[in-house]
């Protein structure tokens, strides 16, 4: 019984603790091409869980329903991003005479996030804490940003380590190129599934708010408005 | 003056020009589901093709002149590969611009996607066909200043060119 506990860890698990303990090696089991599947599953499982866990922290902020929403939301921010920009890194580096497979790509960039998911699920008590002391929305907002950057730096600097171990022509464009194609994309889908973090005196948590035009359509029209171009007469007035 | 290709093309030629043929169609495509007119399908692989096909013949003619041309087989294997090299490129760039552009609900955010999906893939094009008409040996730097020059010029007029069809196909489709 005892032997039996004190075993090997299971395999999924193994992994995870390797990507955290030593990355060089998750690398090059990825390089080398073993186990790409088994590394996949692993990866979207270990993303899907600790982005519901932070999204659940984030929506304990408001509490309630918004706990399952924020839960539910962010793992789909991350995962779609990833699946709708990986292939990006592989088709500018094959433009430029990388030796891509599309499938260890995204076995790289799904280690990579999945690593910094973790990151961010470590992140959880400082979210909790925050909630605690009652820090205000926008302290909270500005905490989950610095949080979600320093994530985001250590998911880049594997996938750059990664890339630049195979020293292949072009793998400096194709990284950036990655970068350009996740931040557009993730932008955009992070802010079509918004909200995630609520002001906890809002009345009604809604899932998703209306569709009110892009990222960039928000950006253009903050931009304008700083100008003093304005769009309609006045702002619109919140229901009572 | 030989030229070499440095990098192994990491997909079958065929499946390249293929990609190159059917991109330009599909990123058409993201204008014509905005404007419900099918007709930029058939105008951008048209753009794409028959502005490379203009101005080609003019990069070979400017570098022979300056007698630093690869023979004309290499040139046209050169943008073979170049062309190649867009459509893979393309390929990969067009599930997040579709997706940018589905999920907008503006016009001048379609033809942000869509156009910066062709304009990154053509820089990569592009790129890659000056590396493959790059001799293989050392050239003496004059001549690699010449060569350079007629490049780089070739290629601005080419992108103005394919950028103004673009732009005004755009413009009057989607506005």
């Amino acid at each position: 019984m005892i032997s039996a506990l004190e075993g090997a860890p299971r395999p999924a698990l193994g992994m995870i603790d390797l990507l955290l303990r030593d990355r060089e090696a998750m690398l090059a089991r990825i390089r080398k091409g073993n186990d790409v599947a088994a590394i996949m599953r692993t990866m979207i499982a270990t993303i899907a869980v600790c982005m519901a866990i932070v999204g659940a922290a984030l929506g304990s902020y408001r509490g309630g329903v918004q706990i399952a929403y924020a839960a539910i939301k962010l793992p789909i921010v991350l995962l779609g991003t990833a699946a709708l920009s990986a292939p990006a890194l592989s088709a500018i580096g094959a433009a430029l005479g990388r030796r891509s497979r599309l499938s260890a790509d995204l076995a790289l960039v799904m280690a990579a996030l999945a690593f910094g998911a973790l990151l961010l699920a470590a992140c959880t008590p400082l979210i909790m804490v925050g909630r605690a002391l009652e820090l205000d929305y926008h302290r909270m907002i500005l905490s989950t940003v610095a949080m979600f950057a320093v994530a985001g730096l250590a998911a880049l600097r594997m996938v750059l380590r990664a890339v630049a171990l195979e020293a292949a022509p072009g793998w400096r464009t194709a990284v950036a190129g990655l970068c350009v194609v996740f931040s557009l994309v993730g932008g955009q889908l992070s802010w079509a599934l918004r909200p995630y973090l609520v002001r906890p005196r809002t009345p009604e948590a809604p899932f998703l708010r209306e569709v009110e035009g892009s990222l960039f359509d928000a950006v253009t029209g903050a931009l304008r408005s700083a100008r003093g171009i304005y769009t309609r007469d006045e702002a619109p007035l919140g229901e009572r | 003056m030989s030229v070499a290709t440095r990098e192994p093309f990491p997909v079958p030629r065929g499946l390249a020009i293929a990609l190159a043929a059917a991109g330009p169609v599909a990123a058409g495509g993201i204008l014509a589901v905005r404007a419900h007119d099918a007709s930029p399908m058939l105008a951008a692989p048209v753009i794409v093709f028959g502005v490379v096909a203009a101005t080609g013949p003019a990069l070979y003619i400017a570098s022979a002149a300056i007698g630093h041309a690869p023979p004309l087989a290499a040139v046209v294997r050169a943008f073979g590969v170049a062309l190649g090299a867009f459509g893979v490129a393309l390929a990969g760039l067009l599930l997040p611009a579709a997706f940018i552009a589905a999920s907008s609900v503006t016009a001048g955010t379609t033809i942000a996607a869509a156009s910066g999906a062709i304009a990154i893939a053509g820089y990569l094009g592009l790129r890659r066909l000056a590396t493959e008409l790059r001799p293989a040996g050392e050239i003496a730097g004059t001549a690699a200043l010449a060569s350079s020059v007629v490049f780089l010029v070739w290629a601005a007029a080419t992108v103005a060119i394919a950028g103004r069809l673009w732009w005004d196909l755009a413009v009057e489709v989607v506005s």
